[in-house]
């Protein structure tokens, strides 16, 4: 299988643009150090955001609920669904029942991870995704590389190209400002003529039934307002009990993600516009069987700020795409097993286990150690190749026995002294791609005690 | 919204200014509405304000989509601000279409200076009951391209906002 | 008032490929007037196996460093990652007082020297440009210093005990705390990322002016090394238990 560390190895080929690629997401992972310490209780907000989800993770079905409940005395439409195909379904009727031909949809990495455009765009429907950096590599037909800034991986000399061939932009054309121009007129006209807006959902609050979105391009509102037809788009996971929690969030939110000290819009839904309808379709599709996981359940807390991405080294000098899982860096190498523990076997592997990304995380994640907790559960599960478990069962057996172990040591460094280079150095000793093996010493740390230890001054 | 909740510190204001002008937000400090309201149709002269009762049903809800497409700039209140992050709360009240603080082009808001709280801590005290509210800070902007920052992605493409 | 009696752990790859870095640890330890002892039937702190998904073939190993272990006052180690190892990840054994005991009094050297024995100042002499390598397992899981992710006041063990040393200059990187590379089988696994991670560590190192780059971690530093000499470049890695021993270079 062509796992991670294959793809990063491809991705690492062309190694000023992985050089790029690694200052621009440090640049933002350095932003948000500064915005985060603009903030006095920073440390403590934190705790406090991972204490709210966990009272809510533990209250999930009364808070649930409590929000649908609130919800439908807004003269809001709430609807369930169990797993992707179930969601889907839902929307393509709301859609259908309402006579559109165009969608227009803000950021929602939910939609993406039930393929949402897809099914519709199969059903004869034209789905255009208005965030500017969505719209690119949805031209691109290609996923999202990050989940706050999906385009990342790109030069803007390609999305001038890009925008050449699909808005009719002129040729080498490739200033920010003028693409983003462009696209502004040509989403304009989406946003005018759709019937129906979909958006993602930051936070839903229990006890008033609103949803909140985040955005600085405005692409939620734009569409929300303009559209007959509103629907919210959420997991099961993205409530917070009241109102006031919303101040713990939105301090965090945009300061980890981006070093913003908010979005430029944080939007509060609640009730239909003036003869306009509101739907929230609250999502399931697995979050329940993690939540009854011990071990997994904190991966629920995720605020997908995406900052665990920005700061992780791998992620970084790797690139969203090799990942080959929706939402890649740690996050996702957590999430993606959960979905589908064969496919992605290799992510939880995807780590050198640094710890940074739990550090940064909003809601305190515990990601480092769901990477470790995942790495033994695939092994419990049979994911290992046999070869692969044969050779740890060697290994934990000679590590075990002492006499057992100094000999192999030894043995080891014998070989890798009299053996000719080019053996030592073959293709299997992949450690020697490009590194040096240490230089095999004398005697071992062990033998050198054995003989000195008897005397008193060493 | 309950004014007495809102007890602006005078060291707030400036805290505010900053961050406003950190999200890429002109401010201008004038003496009283009065003179803001002056100073408003003087230099912006084509500015639509929803004032007046004829103007806001005007452009309610059954305005066509097409129309407030064409507006340039537009003047709008906001109820309150917060000083750590430039942003201020509008809700239905404060507008007579809720898409109208996005599609206009430019955006000129007015803020009375004694009603600046300190943080979101404080900020969602004071938030009213409403069918829809937002918080805006700064003009609609985008880094999408390269991380470069680049304002107006959809929304309007700047923000004045007029402290009295 | 009895000396205290230490056990001391050298790390498998230390034991095989860096006796020297035992060495300096063990001397070191000694001058410090502490009793120190190397049970001969260590082997490894299980680590390799855990980190590849094989906790449960790493019990046998854990069970054997607990045997080899629990009768000491403290357990020290020159390597961070050990120690946190034992601390964080022997939790899977049966708690007896021998298990809680280990995790309980495992320190890595520098923070053993500074927490333990209190001393900041081992007078000692190393004149060169020296870069830190704040190792992830001791920085972040232990908490030898502050790191860059957290708000929190700044603090390092690692430089509270070298900015002493007589002629030390110590430079500043451009990225204080990222990763090496290293992560343990991660660099067999993933040795595209790993090595770029490495060859990237080396360069904020060089770039800085650092003629010696030094860690808690001499696993860390073989990978460095490997680059290093497969590069022939001109910088060296020196464990730091090598400097706080004043071994000459």
């Amino acid at each position: 299988m062509k796992g991670h560390s294959y793809k990063a190895g491809i991705f690492l080929k062309d190694e000023s643009r992985a050089d790029w690629h690694d200052k621009t997401l440090w640049m933002v992972r350095q932003k948000r150090d500064k915005a985060a310490r603009s903030v006095a209780d920073w440390e403590d907000l934190r705790e406090r955001a991972s204490s709210i989800k966990e009272q809510v993770l533990s209250n999930l079905d009364f808070y649930l609920s409590e929000f649908e409940q609130r919800a439908v005395e807004n003269g809001v439409k709430v609807h369930r669904a169990s797993d992707a195909q179930e969601f889907n379904e839902i929307v393509y009727k709301i859609v259908t029942d309402n006579n559109a031909k165009l969608v227009v949809k803000s950021k929602s990495m939910l939609t993406e991870e039930c393929g949402l455009n897809t099914f519709l765009e199969q059903r004869g429907l034209e789905v255009v995704d208005t965030d500017l950096g969505e719209r690119i590599i949805q031209f691109r037909k290609e996923p999202p590389s990050h989940i706050v800034l999906p385009a990342i991986h790109l030069k803007k000399e390609e999305i001038g190209e890009l925008f050449h061939e699909k808005l009719n932009t002129p040729k080498g054309m490739s200033d920010p400002v003028l693409l983003t121009s462009a696209a502004r007129t040509h989403l304009r006209e989406k946003f005018l003529s759709a019937g129906v807006a979909i958006t993602g959902v930051n936070f839903a609050v229990a006890e008033t039934g609103s949803v909140v979105v985040c955005t600085n391009e405005g692409n939620a509102d734009m569409g929300v307002h303009a559209a007959p037809v509103q629907i919210h788009c959420m997991g099961i996971e993205k409530l917070v009990p009241q109102t006031r929690d919303l101040a713990v969030f939105t301090r965090l939110l945009a300061r980890n993600a981006t070093g913003q000290p908010i979005t430029a819009y944080t939007s509060h839904y609640r009730k239909p516009k003036p003869r306009g309808e509101m739907h929230i379709v609250i999502v399931d599709n697995g979050r329940s069987d993690r939540l009854k996981s011990d071990i997994h359940r904190s991966s629920l807390k995720c605020i997908r700020c995406g900052a665990c991405m920005n700061t992780c080294p791998v992620y970084r000098r790797s690139g969203g795409h090799s990942y080959g899982y929706l939402i890649p860096g740690p996050i996702g190498s957590i999430l993606a097993p959960s979905y589908n523990i064969k496919k992605h076997t290799d992510l939880p592997f995807a780590s050198s286990l640094c710890m940074s990304c739990s550090n940064v995380c909003p809601v305190k994640i515990d990601i480092h150690d769901q990477l470790y907790k995942w790495r033994q559960e695939l092994s419990e599960k049979g994911a290992f190749s046999p070869v692969k478990g044969l050779v740890l069962k060697i290994a934990g057996f000679i590590l075990s026995k002492s006499a057992l172990y100094d000999f192999s040591g030894k043995v080891a460094r014998v070989a890798l002294k009299w053996l000719p280079r080019r053996m030592v150095y073959s293709k299997i000793n992949v450690w020697g791609w490009e590194r040096e093996l240490p230089a095999v010493p004398q005697e071992s740390f062990k033998k050198w005690y054995s003989k000195n230890s008897g005397k008193n001054n060493l | 919204m309950n004014r007495d909740n809102l007890l602006t510190a005078k060291d707030l204001i400036p805290e505010f200014i900053e961050s406003l002008a950190h999200v890429g937000a002109e401010v201008i400090k004038l003496n009283g509405k009065d003179s803001v309201l002056a100073y408003i149709s003087e230099n912006y002269p084509e500015c639509i304000t929803f004032e007046n009762k004829e103007i806001w049903e005007e452009y309610s809800f059954s305005c066509s989509k097409e129309k407030l497409e064409k507006l340039g700039t537009i003047q709008l209140e906001g109820r309150f601000g917060v000083a750590e992050n430039g942003a201020i709360w509008l809700d239905d009240n404060c507008f007579p279409n809720r898409l109208l603080p996005f599609i206009a082009q430019k955006v000129i808001m007015l803020l009375d200076s004694g009603k600046i709280v300190k943080d979101m801590g404080e900020a969602y005290d004071c938030v009213n009951e409403c069918g829809y509210g937002v918080f805006i800070s700064g003009p609609s902007k985008t880094a999408d391209i390269e991380q470069s920052l680049v304002f107006g992605a959809h929304g309007p493409e700047s923000l004045l906002v007029f402290l009295y | 008032m009895d000396k205290i009696r230490i056990g001391l752990f050298i790390p498998c790859y230390i034991d095989q490929f860096y006796p020297q870095v035992g060495i300096a640890t063990f001397e070191l330890l000694q001058k410090l007037d502490i009793e120190v002892v190397y049970p001969e039937k260590q082997t490894c702190c299980g680590q390799p196996l855990a980190n590849s998904g094989a906790e449960k073939e790493a019990i046998p190993v854990y069970q054997n460093f607990v045997r080899n272990f629990s009768e000491f006052d403290y357990i020290v180690t020159p390597s961070g990652s050990c120690a946190y190892h034992v601390k964080e990840h022997y939790n899977i054994l049966e708690q007896t007082e021998q298990v809680k005991r280990v995790r309980a009094n495992i320190y890595e050297l520098c923070e053993f020297i500074t927490d333990i024995l209190k001393i900041d100042d081992l007078k000692i002499d190393f004149p060169y440009k020296v870069g830190i390598h704040q190792s992830c397992h001791g920085l972040r899981g232990l908490k030898l210093g502050s790191s860059s992710e957290l708000i929190t006041t700044r603090y390092s063990k690692v430089h509270r005990l070298l900015e002493k040393a007589n002629g030390i200059e110590i430079i500043t990187l451009d990225r204080e705390d990222e990763c090496c590379g290293f992560g343990g089988t991660f660099s067999i696994f993933e040795p595209h990322v790993s090595v770029k991670m490495g060859k990237a560590r080396i360069s904020d190192h060089e770039r800085n002016g650092a003629e010696i780059i030094t860690a808690t971690d001499m696993s860390c530093l073989m990978h460095l090394e490997g680059i290093i000499r497969r590069e022939n470049k001109k910088i060296k890695v020196v464990h730091i238990a090598e400097i706080l021993n004043n071994n000459r270079l």
